[in-house]
């Protein structure tokens, strides 16, 4: 017998082993099995009832989108930041908006006059101490 | 004129009632021949499923969910993609397990004196030894050659157990168990290849 041969036969034989086993499967795995496909079976039922069910992880996923692209845009507009309200103590939005802009802050030169009436009219003490 | 309208609504209804639609016929042809093709391979599965993990509950476990699966995911899937689609779930359910399962060694290994089951600790592994075994001149019958057989089985690499079992157990051509296995034909052949020298060297003697 050749290797080939024999090859097949014990193939054949590994076959006819594997058969037996599945056939002499006892009854509760059977019955295991077969209350495990009546419930696979019974998912391609539902969702024929149920079609919507397909869609309702999408759906969920394109409302949270538009929810996001909403609370985004917001009554400020597109991408603004959050209103200085919202964090007690924060700059306002404007404020922080220029310095992160980086704007020429020689806002003296361009109208003396007015910073001139504020520096008589006096600043608010904010330190607190009179 | 509106009784009439009230009528034919009724009478359509009724109509609608009894008769399924195109649609409906065809959703349940598909549930008819999904449920013919998991009872054609549930049996064949879970002795796959359960010579891999070696644990009968567990095996049933992961046939239901690649069942469950197949259903969900690939259900409206033409019948003949099922079969390898089948078995590439039930391989990929068998590798988690097979992942949690050495996770849960690890955590359980440095806690003395316990096992990740308790009522389940894991079997002596001198019982697969070979000096263990019969007599090689021992004429080997029915389930205890099935039971040398999975020993052999459960010695092989991964790739080389799932080309062993697809392609000789499940009677796959190579194309289709390449599809089960997720790789080239190519790999499929030398994987078997491989596994049948290996089963040779450990039960040609008997075999």
């Amino acid at each position: 017998m050749s290797t080939n041969e024999r090859w097949t036969e014990q193939e054949r034989r590994a076959r006819e082993l594997f058969d037996a086993s599945v056939e002499g499967l006892d009854a509760e795995t059977r019955s295991r099995l077969n209350r495990a496909r009546q419930a696979a079976v019974a998912e391609v039922e539902h969702a024929r009832r149920s079609p919507w069910r397909a869609w309702a992880p999408a759906a969920v996923a394109a409302s949270l989108a538009l929810l996001a692209v909403v609370l985004w845009r917001g009554p400020g507009g597109q991408g603004t930041l959050p209103s200085a309200g919202l964090v007690e103590g924060a700059p306002p939005a404007e404020v922080v908006e220029m310095l992160a802009t980086g704007e020429d802050f020689d806002v003296a030169s361009e109208d003396p006059d007015f910073y001139t009436w504020l520096a008589d009219r006096g600043l608010p003490d904010t330190n607190g101490t009179g | 004129m509106s009784a009439s309208v009230s009528l034919d609504l009724t009478t359509l209804a009724r109509l609608a009632d009894a008769e399924p639609t195109v649609a409906e016929d065809t959703a349940l042809e598909s549930a008819t021949t999904l449920d013919r093709f998991l009872a054609s391979v549930e049996r064949r599965a879970f002795r796959i499923a359960q010579m891999a993990v070696r644990d009968r509950d567990d095996a049933l476990d992961i046939v239901q969910d690649a069942m469950l699966k197949l259903a969900r995911s690939y259900g409206q899937r033409p019948s003949a993609e099922w079969r390898p689609l089948f078995y590439r779930i039930l391989y990929n359910g068998i590798r988690d397990w097979q992942r949690r399962r050495a996770v849960r060694s690890r955590i359980f290994g440095f806690l003395p004196g316990s096992w990740p089951d308790e009522e389940d600790p894991p079997a002596d592994p001198f019982e697969r030894v070979a000096s263990d075994w019969p007599e090689p001149s021992r004429q080997l019958m029915g389930e205890e050659a099935m039971q040398r057989l999975e020993a052999a089985l459960t010695e092989l690499p991964a790739r080389q157990q799932q080309a062993f079992a697809l392609r000789c157990l499940e009677g796959m051509d190579v194309a289709e168990a390449a599809a089960a296995m997720g790789c080239a034909e190519g790999s499929v052949k030398t994987h078997y290849f491989r596994a049948l020298q290996a089963l040779r060297a450990k039960l040609g003697e008997v075999w």
